[in-house]
């Protein structure tokens, strides 16, 4: 009992001192922690400047996948990696070819030819050769490594007959020029890696020949990149250009107001009006080279189970007709976008189809009654939906990412206009990745008729016009399309290298695309930005956006302002 | 067995449940991971089959449990697809940005909740003790990101004095160390103050409620009695027998933040735990949410096993009582 009630005693006096002493321990880390937050007064750091000049800041919504340029697949990442790596020829402001590494190209027959600029050294200090380019090309080619092996995939060689000259050989003539989308990297670092490290490779360290080096990369926060002093080019204005990561629009907005941020590559609408008319703010609503579509179930394939009366062209000619695409624009979208045709937005110039007036599949409830009804879907059950002759309803499932508001809307503004013609369209919303593998299904599509979009990774007609390629069944093809006129107009234009030529296929492609209805493609998105015209002049507006396009230029021109 | 192996024998136990429902529940999920590889490059059947061996996908449910038990013990958590990294240094990061915000303001909120809750409840009734209630109560029904938004226009944008997003400034050159680490706490403001704001109530009312219990216990009668001055008589003995609950509730508080101040962090673009929970929820990256989970659940257990170990330490009727 005694040693007992010692053994109580004494713990009870130590934990009485423990308490004591947590409880003060508390006050003091308290006071540490709370004071540095209190001294909120003393001044923001200075930004590294070099010679005295400003960092272009730049707002990102999402944040880059990995420096590495073979393995990377976002906008992000390519965009910053064109600064910090040259390509043998760019786009400029206008979107049209310019010199880049290669001071000369000249294309003749299946060969392309490369006269290469002197003088050029990578950020390592070391010399840049014509064995970079080679090593490039023969890499991407070997080993189809990463989003640009698509456009090497009729080579079948390269080399390098003088240290200023590359060939690189083609099986057919090429109307794209590789050369404008393949950065090119030191053969010095990037050879000692066998095909599998390199797609391992993070590239934390990137060292290029470009008008930036790399700077600092805060995973899940922000990314900077300063101006290289000896590159070939002009120099830039900006001493560096950073990119900060925000999780939320509205915050972004205001970001862009207090002045964190100078520019935002892409503004939601309902943001995009907020902005409009706001103090030091420039708006800018360019074109775009995106656009959202409908896609129909198509596939041939007997193991579909997609509705078989979606494969009657007739029926997919009045869901065009049914479809009100200005009604679209201006309710789901707020007016910012504009109506759609064919595959290639306005942002493609010559090569974007408009529908001649006695063709347009737009809005006409009238003509879509009348192709029902010359197709035998005449009779209407009780509530109004047409039949087959053997008593199949016209009714179909329609499915839209839920997330996706424009999507929703535009389901929703389509199945009302559906009805009025005795379609009946039963809308679903999935979440992206659902949707994802319902519609790439390849073993047995089982939908009918989808909302979604697709954006243009290069300013040329092949990417988007190679979506519905029966080639690219298990590919990018999402509607199971698969005409083999269509197929071969398109390796027709891949290999004219005469424009007037290429535009005329490119046209006729896109007119029998639109008028076989497997996409009916309500509208083109607006490219919406934003930026502080105070802090930087000298932006020019071209379609597809000032930055964030597939032009560096505007990062190149851009002048700090007062 | 004594109290510790027993205690450490429970909370080995509830991270091994945890972490098997936490496998099953993300492999009955619907759906395919390797979608989410196949979906950004064009894959044939074999490399799918490689790809599904290379990331412990092929064989039965069993198996893949085995295969992924063996794994965490080895520390690996798998290769994220989403952010090209291995998940454990993603967690790792997100997990030291969440605990400088924690720290920070767990112990803003738990000291000012305490001095509040104490300020009014030794002064029960008064209009002093109403106010306080009240204004902690509208604080606290105000939707956090609401909150976030006030303050961000107030601060960052009207006055224009604090930073609104990251942890740090872009391309910043900082002359000392000292400067760094106060460029860090400009932009600790004002999470810190958002989530003060919203969360203070929670330990106000907590430790107000307990110490109105404690003052109205016949110690207090008899210290008052004894002629102590008030200061004493509140803060010797009533505040220290009334702190136990808010103990209790800060660890809940903490464990809780763990999982990250996930409408903080996206206001701010805070880059902490509840931002990379809330990507990855939209990139579908099971590998970095599961890994989330578990870190989130055994922080929780462990946190629970600390405050009792802590308890009986702090109060001994708890172990007289056993």
């Amino acid at each position: 009992m005694v040693s007992m009630t010692t053994g109580n005693n004494e713990s009870l006096a130590k934990s009485t001192i423990d308490r004591r002493s947590f409880l003060r321990g508390a006050a003091v880390l308290g006071a540490v922690v709370t004071i540095p937050g209190l001294m909120t007064a003393c001044a923001p750091p200075t930004t590294s400047g070099g010679t005295g000049t400003k960092l272009l800041k730049v707002g990102w919504k999402s944040d880059l996948d990995t420096f590495n340029p073979f393995t990377t697949v976002t906008t992000e990442a390519i965009e910053i990696l064109s600064l910090m790596y040259d390509n043998l020829m760019h786009y400029g402001v206008d979107l049209k070819p310019e010199p880049g590494l290669a001071a000369e190209t000249k294309a003749e027959g299946n060969t392309i030819t490369y006269t290469l600029r002197e003088g050029v050294t990578w950020h390592d200090g070391s010399a840049f050769t014509a064995d970079d380019v080679v090593f490039t090309f023969d890499l991407i080619s070997k080993n189809e490594l990463g989003i640009n092996a698509q456009y090497l995939t009729d080579m079948t060689g390269v080399t390098s007959p003088d240290p200023k000259t590359v060939v690189v050989e083609f099986s057919r003539p090429q109307a794209f020029d590789p050369g404008l989308v393949i950065p090119i990297v030191p053969k010095s670092i990037w050879s000692v890696m066998s095909a599998d490290e390199i797609s391992k490779f993070a590239n934390d360290a990137p060292v290029g020949t470009g008008p930036f080096k790399f700077g600092s990369w805060n995973k899940g926060q922000n990314a900077t990149i300063d101006r290289n002093d000896s590159w070939w080019g002009t120099k830039p204005d900006a001493a560096g250009v950073s990119w900060t990561l925000y999780t939320n629009d509205d915050l972004q907005a205001q970001a862009l107001k207090s002045g964190e941020i100078d520019i935002i590559p892409q503004v939601p609408p309902t943001v995009f009006t907020g902005l409009e008319g706001a103090d030091g703010i420039k708006t800018v609503n360019l074109d775009s080279f995106s656009f959202h579509h409908i896609g129909i179930n198509v596939s041939a394939d007997p193991n579909s189970k997609g509705n078989p009366l979606l494969l009657d062209k007739s029926i997919r000619q009045a869901l065009s007709c049914a479809l009100d695409r200005n009604q679209i624009v201006q309710i789901a979208y707020a007016g910012l976008a504009k109506p759609g045709s064919s595959l290639l937005p306005p942002s493609f110039g010559d090569f974007h189809y408009e529908p001649a007036a006695g063709d347009v599949l737009d809005n006409n409830p009238d003509k879509a009654n009348k192709l029902l009804d010359d197709a035998g879907y005449s009779t209407k059950n009780s509530d109004g939906i047409r039949q087959s002759s053997d008593g199949k309803l016209l009714q179909f499932r329609l499915i839209a990412i839920s997330t996706t508001t424009v999507d929703v809307r535009t389901a929703q503004l389509f199945a009302e206009s559906a009805s009025k013609v005795g379609i009946k369209l039963e809308v679903a919303t999935l979440d992206s990745d659902t949707l994802g593998s319902t519609v790439y299904n390849t073993d047995g599509p089982d939908w009918d008729i989808f909302v979604w979009g697709w954006d243009s990774g290069v300013n040329d007609p092949n990417y988007l016009l190679g979506v519905p390629l029966s080639s690219q069944i298990g590919g990018n093809n999402d509607v199971f399309y698969a005409d083999p006129d269509y197929d071969a107009m398109y390796e027709k234009q891949a290999g004219e290298l005469d424009k007037a030529a290429r535009v005329e296929t490119v046209i006729a492609m896109q007119k029998k695309f639109y008028e076989d209805c497997a996409y009916i493609i309500p509208v083109y998105l607006d490219k919406l930005q934003a930026y502080r015209e105070a802090s930087w002049t000298g932006f020019q507006e071209t379609p597809g956006g000032i930055i964030f396009n597939f032009t560096r230029d505007n990062f190149l021109n851009a002048k700090a302002g007062s | 067995m004594g109290y510790l192996p027993r205690k450490s024998l429970q909370v080995l136990g509830s991270i091994f449940a945890v972490t098997t429902f936490n496998f099953f529940l993300f492999h009955i999920i619907p759906g395919d991971p390797l979608r989410l590889i196949a979906r950004t490059q064009k894959l044939d059947a074999e490399q799918v089959a490689a790809l599904r061996i290379e990331y412990g996908l092929d064989g039965s449910l069993f198996s893949q449990y085995l295969t992924y038990i063996g794994n965490l013990l080895h520390g690996d958590l798998g290769y994220s697809f989403a952010l090209h990294e291995q998940v454990s240094t993603a967690l790792m990061r997100a997990l030291g940005h969440t605990a400088l915000l924690l720290a920070t303001s767990t112990v803003i909120v738990v000291l000012f909740g305490i001095f509040l809750g104490v300020f009014a409840g030794s002064r029960q009734g008064s209009k002093a003790d109403s106010r306080t209630i009240i204004g902690a109560l509208v604080f606290w029904s105000m939707p956090t990101f609401w909150v976030g938004m006030l303050l961000v226009f107030t601060f960052g944008v009207w006055w224009g004095v604090l930073p609104i997003s990251g942890i740090t400034t872009p391309n910043a050159v900082y002359e000392t160390y000292f400067s760094y680490l106060m460029d860090i706490a400009r932009h600790l403001v004002l999470p810190t103050l958002t989530l003060a704001l919203v969360d203070i109530a929670f330990f106000v009312l907590i430790t107000r409620t307990s110490l109105v219990e404690v003052m109205s216990e016949d110690f207090m009668l008899t210290a008052r009695g004894k002629g102590l001055p008030r200061r004493t008589l509140v803060w010797r003995h009533g505040v220290r027998n009334a702190l136990l609950p808010v103990m209790t509730a800060s660890a809940l508080y903490i464990s809780g933040l763990v999982g990250g101040a996930i409408q903080v962090e996206v206001v701010y673009s805070w880059p902490g735990m509840g931002l990379l929970m809330y990507n990855s929820v939209l990139a579908r990256d099971y590998a970095v949410l599961e890994a989330a989970f578990l870190v989130s659940s055994v922080v929780v257990i462990l946190a629970n096993f600390a405050t009792d170990v802590l308890y009986r330490r702090l109060d001994p009727r708890v172990v007289v009582a056993q």
